[in-house]
């Protein structure tokens, strides 16, 4: 380990890191984008879902960099051919958990809303999707934790990552450099994963954690009487 | 109160309504039935007797195959469900409460729908858990830290939060204990007595719909209605031997809950003040003495064991065997009366007027005249029914 190749080298990290988040973030996040509405319409008409799942299957077990190559025809050597094959891939991982979200909702809440006056998309917009958070977010923080590990592969066709770092540490057989990207492969990860599970937090106060009540809150509540 | 003015409406009818799903299953066969505004009328009957679907039609959840629901003469299929739901109360077994949402928010949900602004469906939330019982403190929990008996008071709430003249409720004390389940029984009769909403409700206990409603219909498996009529008369007089078996062996006595004890023939010469003595029980000739202290019941003196002690001691220093429970004149029925005579050792019950100043006994043979009197009366009040024009089958 030399630890003076770091402080050297300050800028291309940084500049790797850069690269491997956005190729990291945005593919979970269009994976998300597409996975709604595929998912609101397999949970809503049920035969919609196996064909599609199919097709997703299909492709996640179609090897990432097999996956590169197939779109470079059309893409080329760029961001977008990865950022594409990624969101392939998230999507197969987002995808399922959106659909089981929605099938999670009870039927009494649903027909409930129904029931009071909810028009279909109204209740899909302040009910069911509300309801489906928790399953969504826990797809998406695998989405994103694959797709910051999957990225390295891009660099395999040239596209930037901390992929390099590996590549560059193996060719001059030079470890520091493979330490420090795999060490900052999976912090990144880690943040990602943390910031979403933060995102859950905010966006679900309703859910119950028992278990994950910070100390302070529970003994407020049983100060209260709330507890029981 | 803010209900006093609820405007009437919420008739609602059945003519010819008949359910069968595409299998061939006849959920509810013909059916006509008439629900008058502001009264509660129970759907009763074993499971897949097309109760159930026979509410769910109301508020368009189920659509009839053949026949027309309508709400206050109106057919509900020429309404939009959605708006046609707004002015329908729903409350089923499970709550359906949103669980992403606080106790208030949920109760407001159908203001908010209707438009209102928050801050004012809040308010207006917080004036419903007020009337269910609910203390304001839990406006801001979410349902799953209320108990059971607790979230069902807010699917309450919630129901009648946009004040529908109509609330439909499937099961709705189902799933919680019996002492939880009587009172949110006894909550939605006094709501009811208040708000005087068309309540529809469904359940497979006939005790419960004996307690809570106005008129019974007793379904047959397969939806057609066996006997529609008030509990007592139910209870009175059942339709066939499936009523009867449905409603149970002891009908005969449960009918008594229906009957009044403001007619009971009263026996004040057994009852006999703490200072009277002796010589004055026994010049009273009955076998059972009810001794009085200030008014109020002391217990019950058995003459043949004081006849030998001298005449001048006081009826309150001679051992006194306990009363039992005493029965309120024209509160209690003559249930809870037959039932303070079985339990006295004297075999009569204690009469107190409502501040519980005895008024004077009953013995089995005035009870047993004033059930006698009760079923003489029961045509007359058939009757009545009839002139006020109750649901014909």
């Amino acid at each position: 380990m030399m630890w003076s190749w770091i402080p050297s080298n300050w800028s291309l990290i940084w500049q790797l890191t850069w690269e491997n988040t956005k190729l990291g973030v945005l593919p979970a996040l269009y994976g998300l984008v597409i996975s709604l509405p595929l998912g609101v319409l397999a949970a809503r008409w049920r035969w919609v879902y196996p064909p599609v799942l199919t097709v997703v299957n299909i492709l996640y077990a179609v090897p990432s960099l097999a996956l590169f190559i197939a779109l470079i025809p059309a893409f080329g050597l760029t961001d977008t051919t990865v950022i594409i094959a990624l969101t392939v891939f998230s999507l197969c991982v987002i995808l399922p958990n959106v659909v089981a979200g929605l099938r999670a909702v009870p039927a009494a809440v649903t027909q409930a809303a129904t029931a009071m006056g909810y028009g279909p998309l109204r209740r899909l917009a302040t009910v069911e999707l509300p309801l489906a958070v928790p399953v969504i977010l826990a797809g998406l923080r695998i989405g994103v934790v694959a797709s910051i590990s999957l990225a390295s592969v891009g660099q395999l066709i040239g596209v930037s990552s901390l992929g390099y770092l590996f590549i560059d540490g193996l060719q001059r057989s030079f470890p520091t450099e493979i330490y420090v990207g795999l060490f900052l492969v999976i912090v990144l990860a880690l943040v990602c994963d943390l910031i979403l599970v933060a995102v859950k937090r905010a966006l679900t106060p309703w859910a119950p954690r028992p278990e994950r009540q910070p100390r302070r809150q529970q003994r407020r509540q049983q100060l209260t009487g709330a507890a029981s | 109160m803010f209900y006093a003015d609820t405007p009437g409406g919420g008739l609602i009818t059945f003519e010819a309504v008949t359910k069968r799903y595409p299998d061939g299953t006849v959920a509810v066969d013909g059916l006509d039935l008439e629900v008058p505004a502001g009264k509660t009328v129970v759907l009763v009957g074993p499971s897949g007797c097309g109760k159930t679907t026979s509410l769910r039609m109301i508020n368009r959840l189920v659509e009839p195959t053949q026949g027309t629901i309508l709400l206050d003469g109106t057919d509900i299929k020429e309404r939009n469900p959605a708006h046609l739901r707004r002015g329908i109360g729903y409350v089923i077994q499970q709550t359906g409460l949103f669980p992403h949402r606080t106790v208030e928010d949920n109760i407001a949900t159908v203001p908010v729908l209707n438009g209102w602004p928050r801050k004012k469906a809040r308010a207006r939330a917080g004036e419903l858990m007020t009337l269910v019982g609910l203390d304001p403190a839990l406006a801001e929990r979410y349902p799953h830290q209320l108990s059971g008996g607790q979230q069902q008071r807010v699917g309450v709430a919630r129901a009648l939060a946009a004040d529908p003249p109509v609330l439909l409720m499937d099961e709705p004390f189902s799933a919680v204990d019996p002492v939880v389940r009587a009172s949110l029984q006894d909550l939605l009769m006094s709501l009811q007595a208040e708000l005087r909403k068309t309540i529809v409700l469904v359940t497979h206990d006939i005790e419960e719909a004996i307690k809570v409603g106005d008129l019974v219909a007793l379904f047959r498996p397969h939806g057609k209605i066996a006997q529609l009529a008030p509990p007592e008369q139910l209870l009175a007089a059942p339709a066939d031997d499936y009523v009867a078996g449905f409603v149970g062996f002891d009908r005969g006595i449960r009918r008594l809950s229906f009957v009044s004890t403001a007619e009971l023939t009263l026996d004040t010469g057994a009852v006999l003040p703490a200072d009277a003595t002796v010589a004055q029980a026994l010049a009273a000739g009955r076998p059972w003495i009810c001794v009085t202290e200030a008014q109020r019941p002391r217990g019950w003196v058995d003459v043949a064991t004081i006849a030998a002690l001298p005449g001048g001691t006081a009826l309150g220093q001679v051992r006194a065997e306990p009363i039992g429970h005493p029965f309120t004149v024209g509160t209690d029925s003559l249930r809870a009366a037959l039932d303070a005579a079985v339990l006295s050792p004297a075999g009569q019950a204690v009469a107190v007027d409502d501040d519980g100043l005895v008024l004077g006994v009953a013995t089995f043979d005035q009870l047993r005249a004033a059930i006698q009197a009760a079923d003489g009366n029961h045509d007359t009040r058939q009757v009545q029914h009839a002139q006020e024009g109750p649901p014909s089958l």
